[in-house]
């Protein structure tokens, strides 16, 4: 490639990486508020009959104007679009193929320059804390079960395995609203719900594009002060992931998932998840060395080629712990694993062997238990290795980062219970500055850090729906003379 | 006798059909809160949904209040205080404390103390080697041992609790989600709620009244094999179901959370039980009960009891019952039942 074609590829690919999360607002109404009011600078507008005349009146609020399309639609709306002054077109992804997606939009980057296109996963789902009542109009249908922690619906599997498979762009979502009893399907989602929605994409470092209540919507088109009012509260947490201070962050993580077929590994990922280990998604190809790094346990779920198969058996020699699901069985021998040890049976599904200083577990079938499985996962962890564990923080989601090339950690949390707790959290490292700020109280309160055993300790006094935490060693330059 | 899927898509059908069709405009509200560790859910029907939503509101409160009272993780609660400071003299505790200690130790009694709320320290024992924090000491285990026994609580009416032993600790995990359930529906009563269901994190549910356009609430209740689908009607009754921890897929040999009193090891055992009794607090409590004294002994014990009933299921389809009056639905053509309730 040549110097030139290099360099405007980087421009390409900087202008094509946005901020640190964005949230789209689904716009239907004929005209918005001003774009200054409503807190938000880019609206999606579903590719209607109005859709054009829509997309003036937004664009005079102030708006960058997304057309939200379907794939079949894409390639007219383009250039409909295109002469009107819309910013970007929306391509909801729908059950499409990747490889379809890809080459459709590679054709219409290059036919409309001045267009941005993004890809939508339409499939999110409404980040809340589960029950389990199944309601009907007709009646309740209840299924009993053991006490077992709370269910929480994240879209943190989602944003992972988009990053992955799409590396190019901030991976950006949408999810209907589950809305059950009869004051939600009147009123639409309360504030907090709102709230959660916006925090968590900013939380996982993705976009997203916001459907509003037809309630909300009418009301702020129509200036109803009680519609501003809730929206008002929302926009604390509009404001507060954009705020983030640092562009670059490398999430942390203990177990490395790889996978090309996210329909048998995106249920054990969520559960990895939803316990927070720190985990990073990788396809195949890209499976390598580096790719490993700072990994103590690797599952694998994709069938691999020989070179990417010695990887994994390398990763284990050197004291790590892989796990091969379902049809990967063979990959320590096909790969010439040197196997020092008899397999030890473990279950009825799983054998485990040595492999130099480290393990391969073999699990016959696919994960049918992800919850177990998790658990499992968790316990496969060298304790003394573990990057973020928390306390009394069933309903808390956390994402670990780093600041690239600093020695610096940030904590993004988020509680689905969307009512105060007090978070206990441990963070492998020593840090002497914990400073926590969240969206209700604002920056920064600092907190009371107790290092041991190479772990440092701290306690969120009170997590509303979101909040992050810096932590700097003792030797790191404050936040704030960077801010 | 042979469960009939045949007599039982009966039953439900006529229990079913027995509904007048204005119920049907009743708004219903759902709503839940995590509350002592889990999600407590309530789904109320009524004709002003705004009623219904402030009375599960406040039914929600009762219970954020109990666990206040009963909860062994807040170091504030009234529970922890009594775990702290009633080692051989009576500590007085508020009425519902005392209340549902006094109503564990007849399960105590009843189950020969096979129900056991001072097994907590077992319990956590087991769950720290579970999530990895700490490996199996068989010394540490006899220590704790000695400190578990029902015996050595001792009431002082009306509101005094005595511990004789210095290191016995009270856990009301097996029973104090039932009884907060009982308490919620006691506050939807007074509100005026007449049709409401309450679930504490789907193993302990009363049913209050019925929904509209039914004669009961309908519960599946939970099925290890997937092939028989129990389900239960509920009016003005409760039903809870306890399981062992599933096993692990990677580990040799996995612990469990629910323990043995008489062992102190984790039970083994890979069925899951429901009860059915009048009140969530004894549906809770008989669900561990049962679980940890298999269908033999447990088909005793609720024969004893007026209106409950007990099913136990085996992942491969096994199924054991029993019943002193509630009935359990199979669905399943081929369910392979033992019922010895007549």
């Amino acid at each position: 490639m040549s110097t030139r074609k290099t360099v405007l590829l980087l421009v390409v690919v900087l202008f094509a990486v946005p901020a640190w999360s964005k949230v789209f607002v689904r716009w239907t109404q004929p005209v918005p508020p001003p774009a200054k009011r409503l807190g938000v600078h880019e609206l999606a507008i579903p590719w209607t009959a109005d859709a054009l005349s829509l997309s003036q009146g937004a664009a005079r609020q102030g708006y960058r104007v997304y057309a939200e399309v379907a794939i079949g639609d894409a390639s007219s709306a383009a250039k409909a679009a295109a002469k009107v002054g819309f910013a970007g077109i929306i391509v909801n992804s729908g059950d499409s193929q990747p490889d379809q997606i890809d080459q459709a939009l590679r054709k219409l980057r290059s036919a409309y320059p001045r267009l941005l296109f993004l890809i939508l996963n339409p499939n999110g789902k409404q980040p809340q804390m589960r029950g389990t009542l199944i309601v009907k109009r007709n009646g309740v249908l209840e299924a009993t079960s053991p006490t077992a922690q709370p269910w929480l619906d994240t879209n943190l599997a989602l944003v992972r395995l988009e990053r992955a498979f799409r590396p190019a762009q901030t991976p950006l979502y949408s999810f209907a609203w589950e809305l059950t009893d009869s004051l939600q399907q009147q009123h639409g989602p309360d504030v907090k719900d709102y709230a959660l929605a916006v925090a968590e994409a900013g939380a996982f470092d993705a976009d997203l594009v916001l459907s509003l209540h037809e309630s909300l919507e009418t009301g702020m088109a129509q200036n109803n002060p009680g519609a501003w009012a809730v929206w008002d509260q929302v926009k604390s947490y509009l404001r507060f992931s954009p705020q983030h201070p640092e562009r670059r962050l490398d999430p942390e993580a203990n177990v490395g998932v790889v996978t090309d077929d996210d329909a048998a590994s995106y249920e054990p990922i969520n559960l990895l998840a939803r316990h927070n280990i720190a985990l990073r998604v990788l396809r195949p190809a890209d499976l390598s060395p580096r790719g490993l790094e700072g990994v103590d346990v690797v599952v694998v779920f994709s069938a691999l080629e020989k070179l990417k198969a010695e990887t994994v058996t390398d990763f284990a020699k050197k004291g790590g712990v892989a796990v091969l699901v379902g049809s990967q069985r063979s990959l320590a021998r096909q790969s010439d694993s040197g196997q020092s040890a008899q397999p030890v049976r473990l279950s009825e599904q799983s054998v485990s062997y040595a492999v130099g200083k480290g393990r391969m577990i073999e699990l016959s079938e696919p994960v049918t238990d992800p919850e177990s499985f998790a658990q499992d996962i968790r316990r496969l962890i060298d304790h003394h290795k573990i990057r973020i564990s928390l306390w009394n923080a069933l309903t808390t989601v956390a994402v670990l980062y780093r600041p690239t090339g600093t020695p610096r950690r940030i904590v993004e949390l988020l509680n689905y219970a969307e009512e105060p707790l007090q978070v206990q959290v441990q963070v492998k490292g020593s840090f002497r500055s914990i400073r926590f700020e969240s969206p209700e109280q604002g920056c920064c309160e600092s907190l009371k850090p107790t290092v041991r055993d190479g772990f440092t300790e701290f306690v969120v006094p009170s997590l509303n729906v979101a909040g992050r935490v810096y932590l700097q060693p003792e030797s790191a330059a404050p936040e704030s003379s960077r801010r | 006798m042979r469960w009939s899927s045949r007599i039982a898509a009966s039953l439900m059908l006529a229990s079913l059909s027995a509904a007048s069709a204005h119920a049907q405009d009743l708004a219903y509200v759902h709503k839940k809160k995590f509350v002592m560790g889990t999600v407590f859910e309530i789904v109320a029907y009524d004709v002003s949904p705004a009623r219904a939503s402030a009375a599960i509101e406040d039914a929600f409160q009762e219970i954020v209040r109990l666990d206040g009272i009963m909860s062994n993780y807040k170091s504030g609660s009234d529970l922890s205080r009594l775990n702290r400071t009633a080692h051989f003299h009576a500590e007085t505790v508020p009425t519902d404390l005392y209340n549902v200690i006094e109503e564990s130790l007849r399960y105590s009694r009843l189950s020969e103390g096979k129900f056991d709320i001072t097994v907590g320290l077992l319990v956590n024992f087991w769950k720290a080697i579970m999530r990895g924090d700490r490996a199996p000491s068989s010394a540490e285990e006899e220590r704790l041992r000695r400190c578990v026994g029902y015996e050595k609580i001792v009431l002082v009416p009306p509101d005094g609790v005595d511990l004789r032993s210095p290191c016995l600790q009270i856990d009301l995990g097996a029973i104090g989600k039932g009884y907060a359930v009982d308490r919620a529906v006691q506050v939807l009563r007074l509100r005026g709620i007449s049709s409401a269901l309450v679930d504490a994190g789907g193993s302990t549910i009363y049913g209050m009244g019925s929904p509209p356009g039914q004669s009961a609430w309908r519960v599946r209740l939970r099925d290890p094999s997937d092939r028989i689908h129990p389900e239960v009607m509920m009016l003005e009754n409760s039903v809870s179901t306890s399981e062992q921890t599933a096993p692990s897929l990677l580990e040799k040999d996995s612990a469990g959370h629910i323990i043995d009193p008489e062992s102190g090891l984790p039970v083994k055992t890979a069925a899951a039980v429901s009860a059915v009794a009048k009140t969530a607090t004894a549906s809770d409590a008989l669900s561990t009960t049962l679980l940890l004294l298999g269908p033999k002994k447990g088909r005793e014990l609720v024969k004893a009891m007026l209106g409950t009933a007990a099913i136990w299921i085996s992942p491969d389809g096994q199924v054991e019952a029993a019943s002193s009056g509630p009935q359990i639905l199979l669905a399943a053509e081929n369910a392979n039942a033992n019922d010895s309730s007549r």
